[in-house]
């Protein structure tokens, strides 16, 4: 096995479970249609809710598409075989972290100014909602997916991995929504959007290596 | 393929969930023979391979290729060493040559064909594994044989839903693989019918 070998079979992987993308996509759609209806769908109360709404149903998206991100490698014995490729672990997870968030991501990306359109959005708050979007999925990507190689030998992991990783959310959620807060009130937002992208770096950082850890301890 | 003479469990102890499975095991296993790992259920024979493959470690003990410890150099370990467990690491989703191509990327299309030829999967190239029985399977699994150079081969119960035809064609080449000059280390409950295999008797 190669990385490259490894990423092309991991892209065919992801291609045929297109499926769970677009269960994703069409579950981040339910939640942002169903939160107007339920609360209040005036224009006032939506344009300031917008950028909360759509952080929630972002998060839940990839909580939810996250929880079995090793869970078929670790069924069908593939765990096993990248530990003993001889290639570095954090790096085969860090690839196929970056491919699962090209998929969820992008989609969640492309869907966003139709999105705070729906929302009244308020112009001045599209692009700073569009870079925390840009900037923070991929830390939760990352960060879940620790919590996700630690669960991935339990039957029931699914609650387990929630109470480990929404703890680890919470900041970069609340960073992210303060971002657009900031915005519409002609506030600069840079500091918050620096700390997201700090966020990221650190995460970048230890999460395939602390991925890799609980594989191994997974594993055995 | 890298040429050995001898690989050495020197005083190998594994725990397994504070069960003892084996206490100072100690062989030494020469290259161009098979070896067979011996016990009743349940008394470690995966978990020693595991050992071996480097999946897990012992709670003593050592294990030396020639006269290097393994655990020292790794890498070197698994370029010469392939593993196939209980779980053989083939994917459902893919058909059967992207799994080849991911595990075998340096293997060319010739070899890929022949291979495929005497395993009889040469129809189901790009069919995906989930389509074919469990037998099937197995042997696009047991491919890899056929296309990768290691010199040491460690086969968790390589014969399982494999039919008769299956286990000639596996058997020839577990004989190829040591008149090469490669090491097999395999557990089976069923008796070899070709080849004479040493054992390795794990009791509990």
């Amino acid at each position: 096995m190669t990385y490259f070998s490894f990423l092309r079979a991991e892209c065919c992987l992801v291609w045929r479970r297109k499926q769970n993308v677009v269960n994703s996509v069409l579950f981040f759609l339910l939640v942002i249609v169903l939160f107007p209806l339920g609360i209040d769908a005036t224009p006032m109360f939506l344009s300031k809710a917008a950028s909360g709404i759509i952080w929630c149903a972002a998060a839940l998206a990839i909580l939810t598409s996250i929880d079995s991100l090793f869970k078929e490698d670790y069924h069908d014995g593939s765990l096993e075989q990248w530990l003993i490729s001889g290639l570095s672990v954090p790096i085969l997870v860090l690839i196929k972290m970056t491919l699962h968030w090209l998929f969820i991501a992008l989609p969640l990306l492309l869907l966003s100014p139709i999105l705070s359109e729906v929302l009244y959005l308020p112009d001045n708050s599209f692009w700073p909602l569009f870079l925390s979007i840009v900037l923070a999925t991929p830390s939760l990507f990352l960060l879940g997916g620790i919590g996700s190689a630690i669960t991935v030998s339990l039957r029931q992991g699914g609650v387990l991995m929630l109470l480990i990783v929404l703890p680890l959310y919470l900041p970069i959620i609340i960073f992210a929504t303060s971002i657009t807060k900031a915005a519409q009130v002609g506030l600069p937002y840079d500091a918050p959007l620096a700390i997201l992208a700090a966020i990221f770096l650190v995460s970048l950082v230890v999460s395939p290596l602390m991925t890799a850890i609980s594989i191994k301890a997974s594993v055995n | 393929m890298q040429s050995y003479v001898s690989l050495t469990l020197s005083n190998i102890s594994i725990e397994r969930g504070e069960r003892d499975l084996c206490k100072g095991l100690s062989v030494v296993a020469q290259f161009g023979r098979l070896y067979q790992i011996v016990g009743e259920n349940g008394a470690g024979k995966s978990s020693l391979l595991k050992v071996i493959a480097g999946l897990l470690r012992p709670i003593e003990g050592d294990i030396y290729l020639d006269d290097r410890v393994i655990s020292a150099a790794m890498n070197q370990w698994s370029r010469d060493c392939l593993y196939l467990g209980h779980q053989d690491g083939v994917k459902k989703l893919l058909t059967v040559e992207e799994n080849i191509r991911c595990y075998c990327p340096k293997a060319s299309a010739e070899n890929i064909h022949t291979a495929l030829a005497q395993l009889d999967l040469l129809s189901y190239q790009h069919t995906p594994v989930k389509q074919l029985s469990a037998g099937q399977a197995k042997r696009v699994a047991l491919s890899r044989l056929w296309l990768s150079d290691q010199a040491i081969w460690l086969l968790d119960e390589p014969f399982s839903s494999l039919d008769v035809k299956g286990r000639a064609l596996l058997e020839d080449k577990l004989e190829q693989q040591l008149i090469r000059g490669g090491l097999v280390i395999l557990t089976t409950h069923q008796a070899l019918l070709r080849i004479d295999a040493q054992s390795i008797e794990l009791t509990l």
